[in-house]
């Protein structure tokens, strides 16, 4: 998990400068995290920086309003997911989405395997299980796909997903299980 | 618990919703544990990745792209508040300018429609005859300027009444 500023611009001095220093600093611990989450949601590099820059941007303009209720990190999943949902709700780009050929479909998506010094066999079976993750994580309604990649990818725990998400406990805990169940049938179907 | 844990119970269990008899029962059945090892291997499989395809992506670009500015707050400062009283008192001040002007103009444009009128009445008013008998007058002048039509009938007319007049004498 990335590490959470606690102290971060939201709380800096009124000094204009010593505010925007503080603010880049937030933008560098935290860019990695947020580009990664959308990345995962949108799968499409260019509009994942896209949606990142909107995301810094819109904490930047209202960064008076944070009251540090929770992490900033929690606090920029926020932003971050209620950009991917907008992004997704877009009819416009569904669209052209739909007109265009991915930039980078699940082939490309699957394709990042780690190195963890894997025989050909086990990178291939590494490959088809990437695969039907993604497959499964495409196919889920936005809220499930959510929680389920900020619970996955971010490993935030169910709090912080929570407060992120603007759900209580016990419905991420919901949404996370019918998330799980789908992934979970598609990877079976490969056994 | 003896029964294998089920499809939806491996689910729970990966969302964090774990029965003290469930763990129990995962301690002791290597069936299960290796089902829940798998599993949370593929979801380790798939994290690793997405980091690792966003690492490729994302590098140290944050500092480029996104350089933070000034504070977005409309009309922050002080000049920029007193140029926009400025711009309010100058669109005020012009509108009742504007108007006068335009009432001014319209009232030079009356005066010189009535004048055109009156002009017109006076041209109808001082015609000789009608317009529709103009072509008339004109013919009447012509033949008085040339001696000739309508008194060379009469004349004719006359010499010829005055013949009838010697015969019957």
């Amino acid at each position: 998990m990335e590490p959470v500023a606690t102290s971060g611009v939201m709380t800096a001095a009124a000094r204009p400068d010593a505010e925007a220093e503080d603010f880049d600093a937030t933008v560098r611990l935290h860019w990695r995290g947020v580009f990664r989450f959308v990345l995962a949601s949108v799968r499409d590099p260019d509009a994942a920086a896209s949606l990142t820059q909107d995301c810094f941007l819109r904490a930047y303009q209202a960064r008076e309003r944070f009251r540090g209720d929770c992490a900033v990190h929690t606090w920029l999943m926020k932003i971050a997911a209620n950009l991917v949902r907008d992004h997704a709700r877009n009819r416009r780009l569904q669209f052209w989405n739909r007109m265009r050929t991915p930039v980078v479909g699940m082939d490309a998506a699957s394709q990042w395997i780690p190195d963890w010094n894997l025989s050909p066999e086990a990178r291939a079976s590494a490959k088809e299980q990437l695969q039907a993750v993604w497959q499964a994580t495409g196919r889920l309604p936005e809220r499930q796909r959510t929680v389920f990649l900020l619970r996955f990818v971010e490993d935030m725990d169910l709090l912080e997903i929570a407060a992120a998400t603007g759900m209580k406990e016990g419905t991420v805990k919901v949404h996370l299980f019918r998330a799980l169940q789908s992934v979970r049938d598609r990877v079976r179907r490969l056994e | 618990m003896n029964q294998h844990l089920s499809s939806q119970q491996v689910s729970m269990w990966m969302a964090g919703e774990r029965a003290p008899e469930q763990e129990q029962h995962v301690r002791e059945c290597r069936q299960c544990a290796a089902e829940l090892a798998r599993f949370q291997a593929t979801l380790s499989l798939f994290r690793d990745s997405v980091r690792r395809w966003s690492d490729q992506h994302d590098g140290s670009e944050a500092g480029s792209v996104f350089e933070v500015g000034p504070a977005p707050s409309r009309f922050r400062t002080w000049p920029a508040r007193w140029a926009v009283a400025a711009a309010v008192l100058l669109v005020v001040a012009a509108v009742p300018i504007y108007r006068s002007t335009r009432h001014s103009q319209s009232g030079v444009t009356m005066a010189q429609a009535d004048a055109l009128l009156l002009e017109q009445v006076d041209a109808e008013v001082s015609r000789a005859v009608p317009r529709p008998m103009e072509p008339l007058l004109k013919l009447v002048s012509w033949d008085a300027a040339s001696g000739n039509g309508a008194g060379d009938g009469q004349s004719n007319a006359g010499r010829k009444e005055n013949h009838e007049t010697t015969q019957q004498h």
